[in-house]
C-alpha cells in the first residue's frame, strides 16, 4: 500500500442534510453576505457605466456637427432619458453604496452586517430597476429627459409607457438603496469591534454612515414623488397637473431634493475614499481628521438644503432663491476644508505614485473644477444667465465624473486587491488615467465656453450653425470618445486582472484600517479573530505588535517598532 | 455676448466676478495639488514629516474660506438686486410706457412662443419691442414648463403652467436678438427658438397697428368664407 494515496480522505463526521455545493453563480446570487452583495453591486454599476457611455457617445455623435440628422429627435430624447437614469441611479449611487456595503463592515471589524437580508433585497431591487428601465426598449423608453419634469412627464404630453417604465425603474432602485442604507446604518451602529469608538472609525466608514443617513432622508422623498407621478399617470391623479389643484413645481422640489442629495452623496463617497487613499500613499496620517469627517457631514446637510439652486429661474419668491444661494455658497467651507486637508496630507509626505493616488489626485482636480463652476450657478443673477446652458452640463460632469468615475476608479484600484486577491495592472492604469484626464478636459471645457459665451442650451437634440458653438461641440465630441476610451481601459483592466493580475497579500498597501487585517478576498466570516481596537489606526497597531513580538531580543527596536 | 439691457449689464459684471472667484479657487487647489505631487514624491529612504494637525490651522483655513464665501455672497446679493431693478423708460422710448412698463404676455407652448401685445394684436415666434423702453414680459405656459431666454436682453425665466413669471428689460439698441427655450420640453425642444426685434417706438406703433388690422382682416376673410359655405 506504500506509495498509493487514497483519492479522498474517508469521511470522519457524517453530517445529515449538509447543503450540497451549488454552482458558483447561484451561490453569489442567493448570498446575503455583504461581500457578495457589494461585489455584485460594484460589478453591475461598472457595467452600467459602460451603457451610460454608449448613450453619451450616441448623443455626442448627434451633436458633433450643427443641425445633424444622425439621430431623430425622439431617439435622442430616449438616449438622454436613459443616460440620466443610468448614470445616476444605475452607476454612480450603486457604485458608492456597493463599495460602502463591501468595505464598511470590514473597516469596523464586523463579521457581517446587522440585517443581511435587507441588503440582499436592496441589491436585487436595484437590479430589478435596471431590468425594468432597459426593458423599455421592448416598447418605448422614456422621452422625458434626465429629470422628467412634470407636466411634460404627465400622461397628456407623453402618453406611451416610457415614463411609467422610468418611474418604476428608478423607484425600485431607490427603494433598494434605502434598504441597503438601513442595513448600513444599523451595522455601523451595532456591529463595531470592541474599542471601535465612533471617533476611531475610518473616514470611509464615516462617509458610509453619512451617506446612508442622507439616503434615508432623500430616498423616501423621491419614492413619494415617483408614486405621485405614477398615480397621476395611471389613476387620474392631479398632484402635478396644473388647473385642478395640482402644482407642476411640486415635482421640481421633490425631485431636486433627491438629485441634489444624490450629487452630495456621490461626492461624499468619493472624498471619503480619497481620504483613505491619500494618507496610505503619502505614508502619514490624514491631516485634520476630525475636520474632514465634520465637513463631510456638513456637506450632506447643507448641500441637500441647497436644492432650490436648481430652480432659480422658476416663479418662486426671491427670498427662497437667496436661501439656496446661502446654502450653496456655505458649501465652499466644508468642501474647501476637505480638499485643503487632503492636499495638506500630501505636502510633507512621501508620495508613492501608484494608480490609486493618481486617480485620487485626478478626482480632486476634476471635483475642484466642477464645484468652482457650480458655485457660479448658485449666485442668483448668474443662474439667470447660466442655468440650463452647457456650462451647467460641464460643471456637473466635472464634479460627478471627478467624483464617481475618477474617485470611483481610485477606490477600485485601491480596494481591488481586497475584493479579488489580485492587483490591477499598473501600466494600463496609468495609460487609462491620462487618457481619461485628457478626455475630460477635451469633452467638457469647450462646453463651458459654449454655455457661458453663446448660451447653448442643454438637452437639445441639435444646435444651429451660425451660433458660434460648432467648433466647441466638435471638440467636445472628440473628447467624449477619448474619455470613453480611457474608462474602457480601466474596465478591461478590472476584467483582465480578475484572473491575470499579480497576487496580492492581505495588506497590499500598508493601510491603517481593519479591512487589511482580513484575507484577500476575505473569508465569509471576515475575521478569524477580532482585534481590540485602541486607536484610529488599528492595522498599524497590529503591524507594530507583530513586529514587536517577532523582533529578535538582541536587536535594538528601531522607531517603526515603538508602539504608539 | 454683449449685454443690451441694464439688467444684463449687471449680470455680465457678476459673471466676471464669478469667473475670477472660480479661477482663484481652481488655480489655488490645482496649484497646491501639482506642487505636492511633484515636490513630495517619495524617494528611497525619505521619511514623511509629522502631520501638523493643529486646531489653529483648521480654524484659519475655515475662517479664510468663510470670508471668501461671505464676500461672494454679498457681491452676488448686490448685483442680483441691481439686476432685479426695473429701469425707467428712456427719453427716446415709447411715450405710452413712460410711467409704467409696456406689458406684453409671452405664452410658451410646445414648441413656439406667442406674444400678446396690449392692443390685442399678437405674434408668434418674433417679438417686436420699442427701443429704450421698459418692457415687462408676463411669462405663462399652456402646456409644459418652458424657459424664455434671450441672453443679451434679460436673464432667463421659466414659464410654468398655472403661474406667471416676469422678465423686465430695456433694449438699448435697435436690432435683432436671438433666443432659445432653455428647459427640456419634449420632441421639438431644440427647435423652440424665438427672436426679439428691437425697433424705434414709431415702427413699434406701426407694427402693432398693422398686425392687429391684418389679424382682423384675416379673421373677417375666414368668417366670410365660412358664411359663404366655402369652408366646410
Amino acid at each position: 500500500m506504500i506509495g498509493e494515496r487514497p483519492r479522498r480522505a474517508p469521511a470522519e463526521i457524517v453530517a445529515d442534510g449538509y447543503p450540497r455545493r451549488r454552482p458558483r453563480w447561484i451561490e453569489i446570487a442567493t448570498s446575503a453576505d455583504h461581500k457578495d452583495v457589494g461585489r455584485v453591486m460594484i460589478g453591475a454599476a461598472l457595467g452600467f457605466l459602460f451603457l451610460a457611455l454608449v448613450e453619451l457617445l450616441l448623443m455626442r455623435l448627434q451633436l458633433a456637427v450643427p443641425e445633424n440628422t444622425l439621430l431623430t429627435p425622439v431617439t435622442f430624447n430616449r438616449m438622454l432619458s436613459l443616460y440620466g437614469a443610468t448614470a445616476i441611479f444605475l452607476f454612480a449611487i450603486p457604485l458608492a453604496l456597493g463599495l460602502f456595503y463591501y468595505l464598511a463592515p470590514l473597516q469596523i471589524g464586523a463579521r457581517g452586517t446587522a440585517l443581511p437580508r435587507l441588503g440582499q433585497i436592496g441589491l436585487w431591487l436595484y437590479i430589478a430597476g435596471a431590468v425594468v428601465l432597459y426593458s423599455g426598449f421592448l416598447f418605448t423608453p422614456s422621452e422625458a429627459g434626465v429629470n422628467p419634469l412634470a407636466p411634460l412627464s404627465e400622461l397628456a404630453f407623453l402618453p406611451n409607457n416610457g415614463v411609467d417604465a422610468w418611474a418604476a425603474a428608478t423607484g425600485l432602485a431607490t427603494l433598494g438603496f434605502v434598504l441597503v442604507a438601513i442595513d448600513l446604518v444599523t451595522t455601523l451602529r451595532r456591529m463595531r469591534a470592541p474599542g471601535m469608538a465612533w471617533r476611531r472609525l475610518p473616514v470611509f466608514a464615516w462617509a458610509a454612515a453619512i451617506c446612508s443617513w442622507l439616503m434615508l432622508a432623500i430616498g423616501p422623498v423621491m419614492l413619494a414623488a415617483i408614486t405621485m407621478l405614477l398615480i397621476d399617470r395611471n389613476f387620474d391623479g392631479i398632484f402635478f397637473a396644473d388647473g385642478s389643484g395640482g402644482a407642476p413645481l411640486l415635482w421640481e422640489h421633490l425631485s431636486w431634493i433627491f438629485f441634489t442629495g444624490a450629487y452630495m452623496l456621490i461626492l461624499i463617497a468619493a472624498l471619503g475614499a480619497i481620504a483613505e487613499i491619500v494618507p496610505v500613499f503619502a505614508r502619514r496620517p490624514l491631516a485634520g481628521r476630525g475636520t474632514v469627517i465634520g465637513s463631510l457631514a456638513a456637506i450632506a446637510v447643507i448641500g441637500t438644503l441647497a436644492w432650490i439652486q436648481n430652480m432659480l429661474t422658476a416663479p418662486i419668491a426671491i427670498g427662497w432663491m437667496y436661501f439656496a444661494m446661502i446654502m450653496s455658497l456655505a458649501l465652499i467651507v466644508p468642501f474647501g476644508l476637505v480638499l485643503f486637508n487632503l492636499i495638506a496630507t500630501m505636502i510633507g509626505g512621501t508620495l508613492q505614485m501608484r494608480a490609486p493616488l493618481l486617480f485620487a489626485a485626478g478626482a480632486i482636480s476634476a471635483i475642484s473644477i466642477g464645484l468652482a463652476s457650480e458655485m457660479n450657478h448658485s449666485m442668483v443673477a448668474l443662474a439667470w444667465r447660466l442655468h440650463n446652458t452647457t456650462d451647467a452640463t460641464a460643471a456637473t460632469h466635472f464634479a460627478l465624473v471627478g467624483g464617481a468615475v475618477f474617485g470611483g476608479f481610485a477606490a477600485l484600484h485601491y480596494w481591488y486587491p481586497k475584493l479579488t486577491g489580485r492587483t490591477m495592472g499598473e501600466t494600463l492604469a496609468t495609460i487609462s488615467f491620462w487618457t481619461m484626464a485628457l478626455g475630460t478636459l477635451l469633452a467638457f471645457v469647450p462646453l463651458f465656453l459654449a454655455g457661458t459665451e453663446h448660451g447653448q442650451v442643454v438637452d437639445a437634440y441639435k444646435f444651429f450653425s451660425g451660433t458660434g458653438v460648432s467648433a466647441d461641440n466638435l471638440i467636445s465630441t472628440i473628447g467624449a470618445f477619448v474619455l470613453a476610451a480611457g474608462i474602457l481601459l480601466t474596465i478591461v483592466n478590472a476584467i483582465v486582472s480578475r484572473t491575470g493580475g499579480a497576487r496580492a497579500g492581505h495588506d497590499q498597501w500598508g493601510g491603517d484600517s481593519l479591512e487589511w487585517f482580513a484575507l484577500s478576498p476575505p473569508e465569509p466570516h471576515n475575521f478569524d479573530v477580532l482585534p481590540d481596537v485602541r486607536s484610529s489606526r488599528p492595522m498599524r497597531d497590529i503591524r507594530d505588535a507583530i513586529a514587536h513580538r517577532t523582533a529578535r531580543p538582541e536587536r535594538a527596536p528601531d522607531e517603526t517598532q515603538t508602539v504608539a | 455676448m454683449t449685454p443690451h439691457s441694464p439688467g444684463t449689464d449687471q449680470i455680465d459684471t457678476l459673471l466676471w466676478i464669478g469667473f475670477v472667484a472660480a479661477t482663484v479657487l481652481i488655480v489655488a487647489i490645482n496649484g497646491a495639488l501639482v506642487y505636492a505631487l511633484r515636490r513630495y514624491r517619495g524617494e528611497r529612504g525619505s521619511q514623511p514629516q509629522d502631520t501638523v494637525d493643529g486646531r489653529r490651522t483648521q480654524l484659519r483655513a475655515g475662517a479664510a474660506l468663510s470670508a471668501f464665501a461671505a464676500v461672494l455672497f454679498v457681491l452676488s446679493l448686490i448685483y442680483t438686486e441691481k439686476a432685479r431693478e426695473t429701469p425707467a423708460t428712456g427719453s427716446t422710448g415709447l411715450a405710452a410706457a413712460k410711467s409704467e412698463p409696456l406689458k406684453i404676455e409671452a405664452t410658451g407652448q410646445q414648441w413656439l412662443w406667442r406674444y400678446d401685445y396690449p392692443n390685442e394684436a399678437f405674434s408668434y415666434y418674433k417679438l417686436v419691442v420699442p427701443v429704450d423702453t421698459t418692457v415687462e414680459l408676463d411669462l405663462v405656459s399652456t402646456d409644459v414648463i418652458h424657459t424664455w431666454d434671450v441672453p443679451e436682453l434679460a436673464g432667463k425665466r421659466d414659464a410654468v403652467p398655472g403661474k406667471t413669471n416676469h422678465v423686465v428689460f430695456r433694449a438699448d439698441e435697435v436690432g435683432t436678438y436671438d433666443g432659445q427655450s432653455a428647459t427640456f420640453s419634449g420632441q421639438a425642444y431644440a427647435a423652440m427658438r424665438t427672436e426679439v426685434e428691437v425697433v424705434s417706438p414709431q415702427a413699434y406703433e406701426r407694427f402693432v397697428k398693422r398686425q392687429k388690422s391684418d389679424i382682423q382682416a384675416a379673421q373677417d376673410r375666414v368668417v366670410g368664407l365660412i358664411e359663404k359655405g366655402e369652408v366646410p
